[in-house]
């Protein structure tokens, strides 16, 4: 079996500082290490390689992801290969599946793709899927935990709330890691000695046949990122004009007295919702029309 | 750069990429021999601290001439000012030279940041043909027959094999110590360092020390600056921060209870010292042990297949007026390697062959310099001289220029109500003058 893992070089948050005189990032401190998602995914890529298997680490990045590479030829894969071109801009995660996916073409395309489910930096969890979008190959993303027989990916994934789902899907397919962290297996000397100067195969956008226009994604734009905010809830306010015992109890009974209720029986159905307004309106949950 | 395999035969390993290990390396892999240079850190510099004040730049300059020029350097050091004080007051010696070679090329010394320096230098070893290998942890020594021919590195297979082993990996020397040719320190001759890197707009400081350009300046403080624990204090101007610590030397700190953090804390808070920084803020704070007293703790510096250079070595002079040790460590590093150059050329690696080191250092004036200097450090570190003389001096000068309306008082009257007052014996008075010219005349 052939596996591919994808990795990103993402900076070392123990080396984030913002310059105390400028207020800006001292970007010039700052260095890169290996996502530690996509470390995971290294590891085990390299458990479950069979005797006969093959992995083989590939990176969109410039000439500081060969770092990582090393570490990962160091700790025993087959193959390292970069993409980088100098026309190429900011990194979506749309244009590194693209590319992820061309390279896969050109050097072979494997059985299996690991990929860290998110990257430390930017975190949007969406390389997966779109490059097994981009593959034509299933994708399941937020896999806690994974087997792989006959051909088959067994995939546990993390839902909402604790709760978890099977998926299975046929080989060759793109699961997105959402495991704890797995540390990355030390190198032995040899090896690396061996990759301190290994060459790095790079792969340009001529080498991928890509052109400038293959990189235009519209299916996708991103409009706005913003932070999740819950949204606004009323909450219950006592009688201002009670007196402050009053409050008090009604503030300590809100919880049980709000969900006693009262039932609406009996009149026309008009009248029933005239009664349901009514109750609305006097416990604050509707505004008082004022009267034209 | 070359390419190397682990099952091969280097002609030198080197331990440790500082100041020592990178210049050894480099002068090896020039005269190309294989060379391979260990260190622990993810980059060469990870795990070095110091003051930071170089004061080797002409040693440098014979291997990379006018290196100032693509080293990262923070400012050359035309100023210092070595300050006596007490918990009030501060007598200060300050030395400004823009003598030829101070302010000219190459330059009398240079403050540096340690981490990028120490990259660079190693980046250096690595063009001239050295395999730079980091991360690599060594644990031990290899040795057939009693003789060392290799290290063991912290990894699976982690055995590799060295005609000659140069052990640069700093002040507590694992392979020294392995070996048998460093004994465990006592707690009185070593020194903790605490610093703390502070950033500051490089207009403020040029204006608040007085510089212009590049120039830098380096204090150095003794006194009360410490208590009553043996040690000083230093500040340095890089370009745009300022590096300042304290060093006290670890039995007194273990004595008096005092803890590191806190006698900085009062340092940067003397008021000889606050407004050198404030408004300063905070970017590094890093600690590292130094060894202080100079001959007396020198191992023996070489065995049949290993040498021992810089720190490892104890090589760093800490003799009051003195405070150097990268040169020290460069000059070490490169007797080792002209040492083992040698030795490769006549292949015989046994402690007899590898004797050559002590002219080596004798050459390069490091051994000379240890000896002579050897009794200055237990003078520096006692007690009198630490505590009591700065606080002399200080309260001296401070009812000198008093001026209270009483009688003026000549030296003399002054300096016999001093020895009074602070119960100094003429006889005390008189060994201490004889351990200064001891310690530094002659």
């Amino acid at each position: 079996m052939h596996i591919a893992v994808c990795l990103k070089h993402v900076p070392d948050p123990s080396t984030v500082e913002v310059d105390p005189l400028t207020g800006l990032l001292a970007e010039d401190r700052v260095l890169y290490m290996l996502n530690p998602a996509d470390e995971s995914a290294l590891e085990l890529a390299l458990r479950l390689r069979p005797a006969n298997g093959t992995v083989t680490a590939l990176s969109v990045g410039p000439i500081e992801a060969d770092a990582l590479l090393r570490e990962a030829l160091a700790a025993g894969v087959e193959r390292a290969a970069r993409v980088w071109d100098a026309e190429l801009g900011p990194l979506k995660p749309a244009l590194t599946s693209i590319l992820l996916a061309a390279t896969l073409r050109v050097i072979g395309l494997p059985d299996l793709v690991l990929c860290g489910g998110h990257s430390a930096d930017r975190g949007s969890g969406t390389v997966p899927a779109l490059l097994a979008e981009q593959l034509d190959w299933p994708a399941v993303t937020d896999v806690t935990r994974f087997e792989i027989t006959e051909g088959r990916a067994l995939a546990q994934r993390r839902l909402a709330r604790g709760a978890r789902a099977e998926s299975e899907v046929q080989l060759p397919a793109v699961l997105g890691l959402d495991t704890e962290r797995i540390r990355l297996r030390q190198a032995s000397l040899p090896k690396l000695m061996q990759a301190q100067h290994a060459p790095i195969p790079l792969y340009s956008l001529e080498a991928l046949d890509l052109s400038p226009q293959d990189l235009h994604f519209p299916a996708m734009t991103l409009h706005e990122v913003m932070p999740p905010r819950p949204r606004a809830r009323i909450m219950f306010a006592p009688d201002a004009t009670a007196s402050a015992q009053e409050r008090v109890a009604q503030i300590l009974s809100a919880g049980i007295a709000g969900k006693s209720g009262q039932k609406v029986e009996g009149g026309t159905p008009e009248q029933q919702a005239d009664a349901i307004i009514d109750f609305l309106r006097q416990h604050g949950f509707l505004e008082q029309r004022i009267a034209s | 750069m070359s390419v190397a395999t682990a099952s091969e035969v280097f002609d030198v390993i080197v331990v440790g990429a500082g100041p020592a290990g990178s210049t050894a390396a480099l002068l090896c892999a020039r005269a190309g021999l294989k060379v391979l240079l260990l260190e622990r850190g993810e980059y060469p510099g990870a795990k070095n601290v110091s003051g930071a004040a170089f004061y080797g730049s002409a040693i440098l300059n014979e291997l990379i001439p006018n290196w100032w020029e693509q080293a990262p350097v923070e400012r050359y050091i035309c100023r210092r000012d070595i300050a006596f004080m007490s918990s009030t007051t501060s007598v200060a010696l300050d030395f400004h030279c823009a003598a030829e070679g101070y302010t000219t090329p190459p330059y009398n010394g240079f403050i540096v940041l340690r981490p990028r320096f120490d990259r660079w230098l190693a980046a250096q070893a690595e063009a001239a043909g050295a395999f730079l290998l980091t991360s690599a942890v060594v644990d031990d020594v290899l040795r057939e027959n009693g003789r060392v021919v290799g290290v063991r590195v912290r990894r699976e297979q982690g055995e590799i094999r060295g005609k000659v082993v140069i052990a640069c990996d700093g002040v507590n020397s694992f392979l020294a110590k392995k070996v048998g040719l460093q004994r465990e320190f006592h707690a009185h001759e070593l020194s903790l360092g605490v610093k703390e890197v502070l950033g500051l707009d490089p207009a403020i400081i040029e204006d608040r020390f007085r510089l212009s350009g590049d120039e830098g300046i380096a204090y150095e403080y003794l006194g009360a600056i410490t208590e009553d624990v043996h040690g000083g204090a230093f500040l340095y101007t890089n370009r745009d921060s300022l590096s300042l610590g304290v060093i006290g030397q670890v039995s007194s700190l273990v004595e008096r209870r005092k803890r590191p953090y806190e006698l900085l804390e009062r340092f940067k808070a003397h008021p000889a010292v606050a407004p050198l920084v404030r408004g300063a803020k905070l970017r590094e704070y890093s600690a590292h042990l130094i060894p202080e007293s100079g001959w007396t703790m020198k191992p023996t510096l070489y065995t049949d297949g290993m040498l021992v250079a810089g720190d490892a070595a104890g090589f760093c002079l800490a003799a009051g007026l003195y405070l150097e040790g990268m040169n020290y460590a460069m000059q070490s590093g490169l007797a080792a390697a002209e040492t083992a150059i040698d030795a490769c050329r006549r292949e015989r690696y046994s402690a007899r062959a590898l004797s050559g080191y002590r002219k080596h250092l004798k050459q390069r004036n490091v051994s000379t310099d240890f000896r002579a200097y050897r009794h200055a450090p237990a003078f520096v570190n006692s007690a009198r001289l630490q505590n009591l003389y700065p606080e002399v001096v200080a309260s001296g000068m401070e009812q000198l220029f008093r001026v209270d309306g009483s009688a003026k008082r000549k030296i003399l009257p002054l300096a016999r109500q001093l020895m009074r007052q602070y119960q100094l014996k003429p006889g005390e008075l008189l060994r201490d003058g004889y351990q200064v010219v001891r310690a530094y005349l002659w």
